[in-house]
């Protein structure tokens, strides 16, 4: 249990893993899959940023003594500025393939003039 | 200044409460709109104007007049956007063909 | 509890998330799912902006709640098909439930394992970062650690996801675009005209034309002044990409075509690519590996470390310009459903 709160963000991150998950599964609906998607990416960049935090730590932009020279950080006071360099990546691809994602609907409901699994499937049975 | 700061804060709070409160009980939808852009603007106004004031505390001089000039930029373009947006949605929901509130019906 | 400052914030914050994710999938009106979804982009922004990951959360609030909320709208306009119908499958539903419960059951059992929220001495935060943050300065003269690691350290991860960006711009043209002179043989009817015409309003089109070319100025400083604070070539390419696909909405969609024809956008969009991995072949020519600025000293002012300096600066503008193009192309497409001709 003690783990349960201290550990709150890692609960919060499966949570929304989970959600994403069922929606992608259960939801009949395309635009609700590629939404369900999203939620599923942005709990993965959630995880990352908030193992990459610090206590009481700074941000990773080094701040300017005097003169354009620089003073020596001290990096337990720095927040890790590799997890966010990751989820940056993550984060443009993400909404690529959210473009991709959505595209592929719209032609889908060109042929078939709905957003529905089952009708589609049924359409395509015909 | 500090407390001028805070001041304009709470204020702020107190017109997003009365935002959010006309949202959910005007009864049509261009009395919402309406309380959620006339709102929605204010507060953010002033409570970005505390933030001005709160800084003045930390910083000086020569940052503290470019903090305070990016921030009434921003304010600037948050004052042109919102009701700009206000009014696109209004205008749209007249054409979609929302109907306004008489008093007599229900 | 590990001492977050204010870690009652984040604590309200991740709640809302959680709420905001499920009431963004529950709601029938679509419209109203992506609007919700976009709010929901919003306060993740501030989460991690409040864990001290700024750069992280100028870009998702500059993609995720800016510019997917309008992906999602366009598509939805371009359709038509607003309200998601009630469906059955109750059942189906609750064994995906059960599935779902189980998978995360077993995510969680590897939570006693996880380091503490906030610990600065887990192995997270102990192998390279370190020799990042200590070298940044000495190697390559910019004090955004995050800059620096993106476009000179792991420069080759910053080339390739510049090119995912492309790639997408080009599979959504090649799923969508349909030729005009096809157009009445094969494709069906247009999907579905709208229910309305939203027509043109003055004031909407003063204040987008007042706001265009401040948007695009702070644009050009965000990738501009990456090296020295929140910024670079992402967060300055999505807003270039965001002012035009305001000039789009708020005019016609042939107002912006009139401006950047087809073919400009999309060799537009090869061409950051190629500035890009020319800048690498550049360094190879001087003698050095593929992307090391360090080697350009020769051709540019300064030495080892200003070169990579201005290596990051000149991969960053490729950056921009691939990812400014992509977004407007990706637009362009989601909204005249490939046609070019009207849209949102």
């Amino acid at each position: 249990m003690q783990n349960l709160i201290s550990n709150f963000n890692y609960v919060i991150v499966v949570i929304l893993m989970m959600i994403g998950l069922w929606s992608m599964l259960a939801q009949k609906n395309l635009i609700k899959k590629c939404i369900g998607m999203a939620i599923f990416q942005t709990g993965i960049i959630l995880f990352f940023i908030s193992i990459g935090a610090k206590d009481n730590a700074l941000i990773p932009i080094l701040t300017e003594a005097a003169n354009h020279t620089y003073h020596d950080p001290d990096v337990a006071k720095v927040a890790n500025p590799l997890t966010q360099i990751l989820m940056l990546t993550a984060i443009v691809v993400g909404v690529a393939t959210l473009g991709v994602g959505l595209a592929l609907a719209q032609k889908i409901y060109q042929q078939h003039s709905s957003f529905d699994e089952d009708e589609i499937l049924e359409n395509q049975r015909k | 200044m500090d407390f001028l700061g805070y001041i304009l804060i709470c204020a702020g709070l107190v017109f997003f409460l009365g935002t959010t409160i006309g949202l959910l009980r005007f009864p049509d939808f261009y009395t919402r709109m309406h309380a959620a852009g006339k709102g929605d603007t204010l507060s953010t106004v002033m409570i970005l104007i505390g933030c001005i004031c709160l800084s003045s505390t930390q910083v000086d001089g020569m940052e503290l007049l470019l903090l305070a000039l990016k921030i009434l930029l921003i304010i600037n373009f948050i004052f042109i956007g919102s009701p700009t947006a206000t009014h696109a949605m209004m205008d749209a929901g007249n054409k979609a063909g929302a109907a306004p509130w008489i008093k007599d019906s229900k | 509890m590990s001492t977050l400052p204010i870690w009652q914030f984040d604590a309200l914050l991740l709640i809302m998330v959680v709420l905001f994710a499920v009431v963004a999938l529950s709601i029938r009106n679509l419209m109203g799912a992506a609007i919700v979804f976009g709010a929901y982009s919003f306060m993740m922004c501030l989460i991690w902006a409040g864990m001290g990951a700024v750069d992280v959360a100028f870009t998702e609030a500059a993609v995720g709640a800016g510019v997917s909320t309008v992906f999602v709208m366009s598509t939805l306009y371009n359709t038509g098909a607003t309200m998601h119908r009630r469906t059955g499958g109750l059942a189906f539903k609750l064994f995906i439930g059960v599935v779902v419960t189980v998978a995360g059951v077993f995510l969680l059992s590897a939570l006693p394992d996880l380091p503490a929220w906030g610990d600065p001495d887990s192995p997270v935060n102990a192998a390279v970062a370190p020799y990042y943050i200590t070298h940044t300065i000495a190697d390559a003269h910019v004090p955004n650690v995050v800059t620096s690691v993106l476009a000179d350290y792991r420069g080759f991860d910053t080339l390739l996801e510049t090119t995912v960006v492309f790639i997408a711009c080009i599979a959504i043209y090649s799923i969508l675009r349909v030729d005009k002179a096809k157009l009445e043989t094969d494709e069906p009817a247009v999907v579905a005209a709208p229910r309305y015409d939203p027509g043109d309003s003055l004031i909407v089109r003063q204040a987008s034309r007042f706001m265009v070319p401040f948007m695009q100025l702070f644009a050009l400083y965000v990738i501009a002044h990456g090296h020295y604070s929140p910024g670079g070539g992402f967060q300055g390419g999505v807003i270039l990409g965001a002012s035009l696909i305001l000039l789009a909405i708020s005019f016609d969609l042939k107002f912006l075509l009139r401006q950047w024809s087809e073919k400009t956008l999309m060799m537009l969009v090869a061409s950051g690519v190629f500035l890009y991995a020319a800048v690498g072949l550049a360094c190879v020519f001087m003698g050095g590996n593929y992307l090391d600025y360090g080697e350009l000293n020769s051709i540019l002012p300064g030495e080892r470390d200003m070169a990579r300096s201005h290596g990051i600066l000149l991969v960053e503008i490729g950056v921009g310009i691939t990812v400014m193009f992509s977004m407007i192309a990706i637009h362009i497409n989601l909204a005249s459903n490939g046609r070019f001709d009207r849209g949102l």
